[in-house]
């Protein structure tokens, strides 16, 4: 056991920063249909994980509606909200974020597949990826204001192509 | 307190250093993610429940995962040093310093794929199969086994697969399993918009341990029609299980569960509706097992989930041997089009459930289990002022339908959330809960503090004022629970530390509640990933 974490410490050790791919996992869209997160490539995207349950997600998706007009004059970007509410939520989360937001691509992650592929194990999480599929920024938790880190990593991001 | 030190300054070790690795052009990427909860137990004589002996319960988790093209694999290591008190996985696995690993590798092409080792899956709603790991709980029922699926374009879509159950520390001896069909005549038939789906599923449990070789096998089935069209949803599922004979379900009838789901949007406008009946249909894993984790299949409360202290404190939970029952949301929003900093988002909610039978009640009648009206009404004024106001009116069955007896709550709450600047702000919650039944009135509060990105602070309680009935006969505890705490999160690293007194009460995630003794404790939890 102890080779084993101090394998494990080894390879932290050495870790190099770099980015993650976008996985390819199955997810379901707002029509119903099933589609691969991979899919969503191509435009720099800012991705929230939320539920119904989670209060901070909420809010921080709200707060990133008050300002969406205002972001996207200056980069072009999508939000994608995806919804981790299993088969007990999953219903309302949609009714939701159709009433809520047209403004954000909405993708429902009921079994949680795409979740534990990017390793979420805490919501509120966000991600920044870049226009390859890049995973460029990641942040856990929300307190009002950390919004901000989300689009100025995507307007960096769109000044360096 | 040396275990607690060891695990902080071991996730401390990983966390400095968590960057995600790559092995090389072409020789992929290594990513992961770790969590630690932590509780150091103290005793207090206001409380009926002692501290545990060990006076500490850490449960920990380490993933990490690899992936090149198309194939990919994992490793999680649980540690419980021990478990944290309430968690079953304390009472019915190994209690202590327990390690459980759990592999998995998978080979994933355009139309088809592979997995073998660790499984989790569900079909269609989860009625008859799922596999999930649920933290929180501590509940992880995944098979160890082998997983295929094959689809051809977006027409058809198949998966199957089996493998030894998990419950709490050990895999059971029994095998379960099954098969997924999936017809998109949306695709079939060229719609441009929208879906439509006929779905079909069939699961089974193998398990020689039940005596008679045709108890071993259990059967499970269920189709499914789902549609969305033109903002209108429509789901339905019916789903047939044979007679169950493992002990924890001895049953000599056979189960079914039915379930209904209507939704319209348009515009900033949206109902859904969805109802349900469940007959017989708690499926152990196995023959043997105990506990609340011992479930094969997933049968949810469909009721609305709180995030305020007091309009959680008796939480539904489905009987599984019969109930019927539903619920309705109504979610409207209007955004200002002049300054988009201004909206009214308006919910409302509606929810019941009876038992199905009447020979489930002493009455001989069918007996209401549930019922939850509530509406809230958010209300962001400008850039700082955001308050939400939420009333909800609450009947439970304590005796789970069996007598005829319901306890009513009528719970209020304030919520007023205000930004000093782009970065500082704070949230105040005021929350009543009136009632001349069970353990009379609560009143709860709530100040956080946050200041973007990085901390948070927080106080909280939860008073229990107790009332004196028509009868002049006083209900209630006088009991207070307290909470003061704050975290620091950089970037994909949480770091929480909170000290404080908690009430005892199921904790439920989806349709499974766990009890949770109350205890008084600090608590650390550190979660992060890379």
């Amino acid at each position: 056991m102890k080779k084993l974490l101090s394998l494990i410490l080894a390879l932290f050790a050495v870790a190099t920063a770099t980015a993650q791919q976008l996985p390819d996992v199955k997810v379901e869209n707002a029509e119903g249909k099933i589609i691969s997160a991979r899919e969503l490539v191509g435009k720099p995207l800012i991705i929230c994980y939320w539920s119904i349950t989670c209060k901070p997600c909420i809010q921080e998706l709200m707060t990133i509606l008050d300002q969406i007009e205002d972001w996207k004059a200056e980069a072009d970007f999508e939000v994608v909200a995806v919804s981790v509410d299993d088969a007990r939520l999953k219903a309302t989360a949609k009714a939701k974020a159709k009433a809520f937001s047209n403004d954000f691509i909405c993708l429902f992650d009921s079994n949680q597949d795409l979740k534990r592929a990017m390793n979420v194990s805490l919501t509120p999480q966000s991600f920044v990826v870049d226009s390859k599929g890049n995973i460029v920024y990641s942040h856990t938790g929300y307190t009002p204001g950390s919004e901000q880190e989300l689009i100025d990593k995507v307007i960096a991001i769109s000044k360096k192509k | 307190m040396k275990r607690l030190i060891f695990s902080v300054v071991a996730l401390c070790s990983l966390l400095s250093a968590s960057a995600q690795i790559t092995l090389g052009e072409k020789g992929g990427v290594i990513s992961g993610s770790i969590e630690s909860n932590n509780i150091v137990y103290f005793n207090d004589k206001a409380l009926s429940t002692p501290a545990p002996d060990t006076h500490f319960g850490s449960n920990d988790y380490i993933k990490v995962d690899y992936a090149i093209d198309r194939f990919s694999a994992g490793i999680q290591l649980e540690t419980y040093l021990p478990a944290l008190q309430g968690y079953e996985i304390g009472n019915y696995g190994k209690q202590f310093k327990v390690l459980t690993p759990m592999v998995y590798a998978q080979w994933q092409d355009k139309s088809y794929s592979v997995t073998v080792g660790n499984l989790y899956d569900q079909f269609g709603n989860g009625l008859i199969f799922r596999t999930f790991e649920d933290r929180q709980l501590g509940f992880n029922n995944t098979l160890l086994g082998v997983r295929a699926t094959a689809n051809i374009g977006n027409y058809v879509a198949v998966k199957a697969l089996y493998g030894r159950p998990r419950l709490y520390t050990n895999y059971k001896s029994c095998w379960a399993g099954g098969a997924d069909l999936s017809l998109s005549l949306g695709d079939m038939f060229g719609m441009k918009q929208g879906s439509l789906f006929i779905e079909g599923s069939y699961a089974n449990r193998m398990d020689d341990q039940i005596g008679k070789a045709t108890d071993n096998l259990l059967n499970m089935y269920s189709a499914r029609l789902n549609m969305d069209i033109a903002g209108v949803t429509l789901r339905g599922e019916y789903a047939g299980k044979g007679i169950d004979k493992s002990n924890a379900s001895n049953s000599s009838d056979k189960g079914k569960a039915i379930y209904g789901e209507l939704g319209y949007s348009v515009g900033n406008f949206s109902f859904t509706a969805m109802g349900r009946v469940l007959d017989k249909m708690g499926t152990p894993l196995c023959a043997t097992g105990n506990g609340t984790g011992n479930t094969l299949n997933y049968l949810p409360a469909l009721t609305r989930q709180y995030t305020y202290m007091l309009a959680n404190l008796n939480p539904y939970q489905v009987n599984v041997e019969g109930e019927v029952g539903g619920q309705a949301d109504f979610y409207y929003s209007y955004r200002s089009k002049t300054n988009r900093y201004r909206y009214w988002n308006i919910h409302a909610n509606y929810s019941t459930y009876y038992t199905l039978r009447k020979s489930q009640s002493k009455s001989g009648n069918r007996e209401r289990l549930w019922q939850d009206i509530n509406v809230d009404v958010e209300r962001q004024w400008g850039k700082k002022l955001k308050t939400t106001l939420l009333y909800s009116f609450q009947e439970w069955n304590p005796y789970h339908g069996y007598h005829h007896r319901t306890y009513v709550s009528n719970i209020f709450v304030a919520d007023v959330q205000y930004k000093f600047n782009r970065k500082t702000s704070m949230r105040v919650e005021a929350q009543y809960l009136l009632s001349g039944e069970y353990e009379g009135d609560w009143v709860a509060g709530l100040v956080e503090f946050n200041l973007a990105p990085k901390w948070s602070f927080f106080v909280s309680d939860m008073y229990n004022i107790g009332r004196t009935d028509r009868n002049g006969e006083y209900k209630g505890t006088k009991k207070n629970y307290y909470s003061v705490g704050g975290s620091y999160t950089i970037k994909r690293t949480r770091i929480q530390l909170s000290y404080g007194r908690n009430r005892a009460g199921f904790i439920c995630s989806g349709g499974v509640c766990r009890y949770s003794p109350e205890y008084n404790g600090i608590n650390i939890a550190v979660t992060s990933s890379f």
